[in-house]
């Protein structure tokens, strides 16, 4: 940063936590976050704009009695102001399960701070998402393609009147395109972005470029889906956005409310035993790395399925008390970096195996039904036709259902090989039913 | 504000530059379950300044409001990197003005007490409804923003949009099962708007009762009648996004595909995004870059006859600009975006739409709903079989699919039963949301639409 501002003003948060318990407040914590960004963006092939950011946002909470109360805002000239108004609001406020913050305890070192991601430049932004525009123009020059590069560094600060004060620095680019391939009605949507604390080998132009236009490749010919149950092969980023569901249904809030399916399910067995997840919140530079949650409880790696067994629910603080959990340092009861454990046959192993099946690339308006029961039901975006061990071709007009405990249940495949952040196999699954609109 | 802003402008060396500095006061409550969830309050302020020179842009997002004249050099300087072809922004006539907001009942007014309270008996009426309703989610929140905004033309407006809503759902379980039912009022113009919403809430959570017994629907292809709820989302998802300029303007093939003239659906198909609708949340009176609201037929007579526009869009189209360059808060650029959208009344009556259905689905309300250009999904909240032209059994996880263009030509009935509902959530764009739009429509039934299951 130009300034640690974090540094500067961490006197000053720490008189704002003692002025909310003069204020009346039994507990306090109030965090700071500050970041600096720089961003380049191409449409339609061509640079189209450059800028930069610097935001500042902090937020209050006090507990009064056994309620609590949040304020946040970004003119620190206002942070007196708003404690005040916080501890005035929690007298009405919402329900607290809890008497005090926490002890600062033994908080494991993460790596989310890079020089090197410090160093790149506007001008290496741009240059990079250039050449993944040639690359992708050289591939067929009629597509629309997007492009855009992000460099984010950002610096945080926690105090609570528990007695924790602890900064934190984070650096994170992005870097990903996007194209649209249109002949008649018929389109093709497909992008692919990564991001991640180091510059490292990750930021990588040309296989950006090359994962679009092997999309493209595959979607040349469009092909039909036979209707029914069938098998269905996800790549490492679809597995995680059906992860998704399962990130919901372990969050300790939902268990504690009975709104969660996983409720009353603790050692049971939930899904296939191939299925082993771990949240991982140590893993160096990942963009989910933290080493504190948002009440100043040191973050742990955390088994949440063993074998298919349900082995823990996430919770932070005022969940786990409402649960009679132990809290389990999860800002959000959110998982920070769930890791597949990987099986034993490779990717190609797997899709040599399908006689018949599909390959999501890509669904329309997952999430967007009752998916905290694990139900989906979505038009496949971009998906292809395995026959016999190979994509055949693109399917059109197809729409996938099931649910997602029912599919990961039983009967899933797992390849030896992980995404590039070494979080996400590839993945083999039964049970979900396909319908299509006939061409 | 004025005279900040424009004295930031003075400088400027590009073709063309604007800034726009926004405050935001918000509050929030929530009841989850027995007990009050959330109490929030916040207080933001901050701005952007776009500059564009040679066609390219720099933007600048700032917290501090000193220094206002650097952030335009910075966002100038930026635009220089970038600009390599020429500036095309469609003119626009200048204009100074305040629209201070006018609320019937001031939220900022009441107290919180009485807001908490309000929500507290709603959240009772969710909890008692039926015993196999788990948990509830019941929330009022209050914004006013204010938007001060001046650009190199000599414009310079500023706007009071506040907003109001109460978003109450219900979550029923059986065992393993777990239903879901929600609904939600919003205004722009009245507290009032959040009151006296107690039959709404019971029958949100009897619902989510009820879907736990209703069978799921089968999946395959169905004549289907959206109710004008869910009617809106579709013709907001699967249309009104298409018709968003910035996805044609440099994109020749999507600009073939979409040209003014097309056939778009049958004859009786009138489909309007209109800012202009007296004070609903989607309405504004100059959009964030200072072009007045407008109304814009997209579709008129089943024939496709304009599109949504920003100053860019409507420059490098030879079109005029309708209004709709929408920034969802003050750290976003404006893009283009929807206002009010709703497909204007048939001739039908409800009662003929159903009369001509043996067996379809009657979809109804929304969970929400994606578009991806030519394909769409959306969700109903829930649906019920029909059977000989009657309503009969409740189904549940209706979701629909398929092809605009294709599902347009489909439409075979439009009722005269036009209906527009102010409501929560938002549509979503570019990492922009929920920005507040409505949508609605008459009773349409749909032949051929496919359902997942």
């Amino acid at each position: 940063m130009r300034n640690s501002l974090a540094e500067s003003v961490q006197r000053r948060l720490q008189d704002g936590v003692s002025s909310a318990r003069r204020l009346g407040a039994a507990a306090a914590k109030i965090s700071l976050h500050h970041d600096e960004r720089t961003t380049c963006g191409f449409e339609s092939g061509r640079l189209k704009d450059t800028g930069g950011r610097e935001s500042l946002s902090f937020g209050i909470e006090v507990l009064v009695g056994r309620r609590k109360a949040n304020t946040s805002g970004n003119r620190l000239d206002q942070l007196d102001t708003m404690i005040e108004h916080a501890v005035s609001l929690a007298k009405v406020g919402s329900a607290a399960h809890f008497d005090a913050y926490p002890p600062a305890g033994d908080v494991t070192a993460v790596k989310t701070h890079s020089p090197k991601t410090l160093g790149l430049t506007r001008e290496q932004m741009i240059e990079t998402c250039q050449r993944i525009v040639d690359a992708i123009k050289a591939y067929d020059s009629e597509l629309w393609i997007n492009a855009g590069a992000e460099r984010v560094e950002s610096e945080s600060l926690l105090v609570t009147s528990g007695g924790v004060c602890h900064t934190g620095a984070r650096t994170r680019w992005r870097l990903g395109a996007f194209v649209q391939r249109t002949e008649g009605t018929d389109m093709v949507l497909t992008g692919y972005d990564r991001s991640w604390c180091d510059l490292n080998e990750f930021f990588d132009p040309d296989a950006i470029a090359e994962r679009i236009v092997g999309d493209l490749r595959w979607g040349q010919t469009i092909t039909d889906a036979t209707p029914g149950k069938c098998k269905v092969y996800l790549p490492p980023e679809t597995l995680a956005m059906f992860c998704h569901v399962l990130q919901l249904g372990v969050n300790g809030r939902s268990v504690a409310k009975s709104e969660s399916p996983l409720a009353g399910r603790l050692g049971q067995r939930v899904l296939d035993a191939s299925v082993t997840l771990v949240d991982d919140p140590h893993q160096d530079y990942a963009s989910g790395a933290a080493e504190i949650d948002g009440d100043g409880i040191p973050t742990r790696r955390f088994t949440v399925f063993d074998k298919g067994v349900l082995r823990g629910f996430c919770y932070d603080l005022d969940s786990a008390a409402l649960a009679g959990a132990e809290p389990t340092g999860h800002r959000g009861c959110r998982p920070y970096n769930l890791i597949v454990a990987p099986g034993d046959r490779s990717s190609e192993q797997l899709m040599a195996g399908i006689d018949d099946g599909i390959y999501i690339r890509h669904l329309i308006g997952f999430g967007q039904g009752n998916v905290i029961n694990g139900d989906f039901s979505c038009n496949v975006g971009l998906g292809y036709r395995i026959r016999n061990g190979r994509i055949v071709g693109r399917v059109k007009n197809t729409m996938v259902a099931g649910n997602v405990y029912d599919v990961f249940g039983d009967g899933v495949q797992l390849s030896s090989d992980l995404d590039h952040e070494g979080r996400f196999p590839h993945a083999v699954v039964d049970g979900m039913s396909v319908s299509r609109a006939e061409r | 504000m004025r005279d900040e802003l424009t004295s930031a402008l003075a400088n400027a060396r590009a073709d063309y530059a604007e800034i726009r500095v926004e405050t935001e006061e918000s509050t929030s409550l929530a009841y989850r379950g027995a007990e009050m969830e959330r109490a929030r309050s916040s207080t933001f302020r901050g701005g952007i300044a776009r500059a564009c020179t040679k066609g390219g842009w720099g933007v600048v997002v700032f917290d501090s409001l000193d220094g206002l004249g650097e952030q335009v050099a910075e966002a100038c300087r930026c635009a220089a990197l970038v600009g390599k072809e020429s500036t095309e922004l469609a003119d626009v006539e200048p204009v100074v003005d305040e629209r201070p907001a006018t609320l019937e009942r001031d939220f900022r007014g009441v107290g919180l007490d009485e807001k908490i309270e309000l929500i507290r008996g709603y959240n009772e009426i969710v909890l008692g409804a039926d015993p196999s309703i788990e948990s509830s989610n019941v929330g009022y929140s209050d914004a006013f923003r204010t938007v001060y905004f001046a650009n190199t033309r000599g414009t310079y407006f500023m706007e009071e949009r506040p907003r109001v809503l109460c978003a109450f759902s219900a979550t029923g379980r059986d065992g393993a099962l777990v239903q879901r039912a929600h609904d939600s009022r919003a205004s722009a113009t009245t507290y009032a708007a959040v009151l006296g919403l107690e039959d709404a809430v019971l029958e949100v959570a009897r619902r989510a009762a009820a879907l736990l017994k209703a069978p799921k629907v089968e999946g395959g292809a169905h004549t289907v009648i959206l109710d004008p709820a869910l009617g809106g989302v579709f013709i907001h998802e699967a249309f009104g996004h298409l018709s968003e300029a910035d996805f044609l303007y440099e994109n020749p093939k999507m600009r073939d595909l979409m040209v003014v003239g097309r056939a778009m659906g049958g004859k009786d198909l009138n489909v309007v995004d209109d800012g202009t609708i007296d004070r609903t949340i989607g309405s504004l009176s100059y959009d964030d870059e200072g072009t007045p609201a407008g109304k814009t037929y997209l579709v008129r007579g089943g024939v496709l006859a304009g599109h949504l526009h920003s100053l860019e869009t409507a420059g490098k189209m030879r079109a005029k600009p309708t209004g709709n360059a929408r920034a969802i808060r003050r750290e976003h650029p404006p893009i283009v975006r929807m206002t009010n959208t709703y497909i204007e009344n048939g001739r039908a009556t409800r009662q003929e739409l159903f009369a001509e259905v043996d067996r379809g689905v009657y979809a109804c309300d929304m969970y929400g709903g994606q578009t991806e250009f030519e394909q769409f999904t959306f969700s109903a909240a829930y649906g019920y079989r029909i059977e000989n032209g009657q309503v009969g059994e409740l189904v549940r996880d209706v979701v629909l699919t398929g092809n605009v263009f294709e599902t347009l030509n489909a439409i075979d009935g439009i009722a005269n039963d036009l209906t527009q509902r102010q409501r929560g959530g938002g549509c979503g764009k570019g990492g922009q949301a929920p920005l507040p739009i409505t949508c609605g429509s008459p009773h349409i039934r749909i032949r051929n639409v496919v359902i997942g299951g």
